[in-house]
């Protein structure tokens, strides 16, 4: 990578602004040229699993022998219908929808109630509330994993889907985000509605929650993912094999010597919703990492 | 999500007020329908925030100090599963293994991001296109990506067929003691540097022009700049980088579970993975979290540290 940096750099020296001033787009594109080859080799081995993953889903039954694999011959789908057919790939697929759609409605919902308390409602001990959940930020996850799953057990709650859901809703960096976000509202806004008589929860749903709209569907975006993508809470949470979610499912059909295809293309399928999720909210997406880097 | 009913219910018939003639003074909280309204819609969350929470984290620390049998009974037992922490060998192993594995990830994440950073910062027709391959690891979830790295980088995979084209002989990526830690960086760096990228490029493109002109006017090279203008600039997004990508490498789980199971013998056993096997492999909670609990302190000092190398340069 120090490579990418020396070559890149000297584009930046003085000689080459004056070059660019006589003939602009030839200078410019020899100049873009060589980076965007690079940027494209880099592409390419950045995509290359995800190649690799498509590729060897699609030839169940062949021995991979290495060029010849990523360059298939023939193409079968007989890996995903075999896959779509057992018995509990699709089961996992439904949990793991619910536990992601289900999730991101209330993390929604309980994220920007509280965000707007934090951000525009006067309360005692409300600075206190606030840098307490915070703080709690800090405390790494695998130190509050085990008395979680005592929790959840002693409620009853082991190998339920409220039992693995419930306890994801407590999203703290949403509710800090939508704080942030809720900052910026005028408080004219609201003053106008309270004296147009609108209650509380008027104000909230049909003045505060329309205003959130671009911040709502950036969270959506990252709960939808992190939640899609979860592993270590619902593979401890649920232990029968019909309650997995698909990235617990997927880990056991490693473990069970399941043939690479099958496995891959069972990998593709859990892959299409995050797939799907990315580019048509990819600007939200965007936005959120810009916004985390800013903080 | 007993708040949904009410939400949708009329508002509460309040007459209009009528226009205050005088700054009225300060009701008394409990009155004050604003602060009763505060607590509402803030219960939620405080809720679910004490009890999954608030409470896990105070009981795993009380974990740490007594023993937990499945029976449901806590007994207090004081230090001693940080006395036999501290001279269990497998507990200073898998520190060594946690901070070595932090060390390869570490540096090789914030080199690969500032690059592709630096990089995207001069071309920024087409970035569209890039970023969203750059960014599609970082979405990926890391068993499917960990299930994926275990074919690329299998005894006959495609790491090692390209290696032979060069007539390396095939090395043994997750089975070699030596190989394994840098192995699950380089997973690690290819899933992240997507979003590292991006909140380094959002700092690079936000420092303003005039600095990189009055670089060019004192006979600044390309390096030079980089060094003089663009870290210092950038030194807020580094260190944010910087924290998350520790904290990360510092618990990363999945992959470890997934690709290794922790070894070959324990060479990538980190204390993430400990943490779980003392806990889950064996259900013994109490030294499970008395490890969680070196893992609390390990990531506060880290974070106090950088907080204060951040505050001493800002």
């Amino acid at each position: 990578m120090s490579e990418t940096m020396t070559t890149v750099l000297p584009d930046a020296s003085p000689k080459s602004v004056r070059l660019k001033r006589r003939s602009p787009s030839m200078r410019k594109l020899g100049r873009l040229l060589p980076l965007h080859l690079l940027l494209i080799l880099i592409a390419v081995v950045t995509a290359f699993p995800f190649y690799a993953m498509v590729i060897i889903s699609v030839q169940p039954g062949q021995p991979i022998q290495m060029p010849q694999a990523l360059f298939p011959t023939s193409i079968s789908f007989d890996a995903f219908i075999e896959t779509l057919s057992s018995r509990n790939i699709p089961r996992w697929a439904l949990n793991s929808t619910i536990y992601a759609v289900v999730s991101t409605v209330f993390v929604l919902l309980f994220a920007s109630m509280s965000g707007y308390a934090f951000a525009k409602k006067k309360f005692p001990g409300r600075e206190l509330i606030f840098w307490t959940l915070v703080a709690m930020l800090m405390i790494p996850y695998h130190l509050t994993i085990i008395p979680q799953y005592i929790l959840v057990g002693d409620l009853g709650g082991l190998n339920t889907m409220w039992g693995m859901l419930v306890p994801t809703l407590a999203n703290t960096s949403a509710m800090f985000l939508m704080r942030q976000f809720i900052h910026g509202i005028p408080d004219e806004l609201l003053d106008a509605a309270k004296i147009d008589g609108a209650g509380e929860f008027r104000i909230f749903w049909s003045i505060v929650l329309p205003q959130l709209k671009p911040i709502l569907a950036t969270l959506a975006t990252f709960v939808f993912l992190a939640h899609w993508n979860d592993f270590l809470w619902p593979m401890i949470s649920q232990t029968s094999a019909e309650n997995h979610v698909l990235t617990v499912g997927l880990n056991t059909l490693q473990e069970e010597q399941v043939p690479l295809a099958t496995i891959m293309a069972a990998a593709v399928i859990s892959f299409i919703p995050t797939f799907l999720v990315f580019i048509f909210f990819q600007r939200f997406f965007v936005r959120g990492v810009m916004m985390s880097g800013l903080k | 999500m007993t708040a949904t009913p009410t939400l949708t219910a009329p508002p509460s018939p309040s007459e209009p007020e009528p226009a205050p003639v005088a700054p009225r003074r300060p009701r008394r909280w409990w009155n004050s329908r604003e602060a009763i309204a505060g607590y509402i819609f803030v219960g939620p969350m405080v809720l679910l925030f004490a009890v999954f929470r608030i409470w896990p984290a105070i009981y795993g620390i009380v974990l740490a100090f007594g023993e937990y049998t499945l029976r449901r009974t806590y007994k207090f037992v004081g230090l001693d599963h940080f006395v036999h922490l501290f001279q269990d060998p497998i507990f200073w192993d898998a520190l060594l293994v946690t901070f070595i594995f932090a060390a390869i990830q570490m540096p090789l994440a914030m080199i690969v991001s500032l690059g592709m950073a630096q990089l995207c910062n001069r071309v920024l027709r087409g970035m569209g296109f890039y970023r969203s391959i750059f960014f599609l690891p970082t979405v990926t979830s890391s068993v499917l990506i960990a299930l994926v790295f275990m074919w690329i980088f299998s005894g006959a995979g495609p790491v090692n067929a390209l290696l032979g084209v060069f007539g390396i002989e095939p090395v043994g990526w997750l089975t070699e003691r030596v190989w394994v830690l840098p192995t699950l960086a380089i997973l690690s760096v290819w899933s992240s540097f997507g979003y590292n990228m991006l909140i380094l490029l959002a700092g690079m493109l936000a420092i303003p022009t005039e600095y990189y002109e009055a670089a060019s006017l004192d006979g600044a090279n390309g390096w030079q700049k980089f060094w003089h203008v663009t870290l210092p600039n950038l030194k807020p997004a580094l260190f944010f980088v910087l924290i998350i990508e520790t904290i990360k490498s510092l618990q990363t789980f999945d992959s470890i579970f997934v690709m290794t199971g922790g070894g070959p013998a324990r060479a990538s056993y980190t204390l993430t993975f400990m943490i779980y096997d003392q806990g889950f492999g064996y259900f013994d909670f109490g030294y499970a979290s008395a490890a969680g609990v070196v893992l609390l302190i390990i990531t506060l000092a880290l974070s106090l540290i950088q907080r204060k190398i951040v505050g001493k340069n800002d």
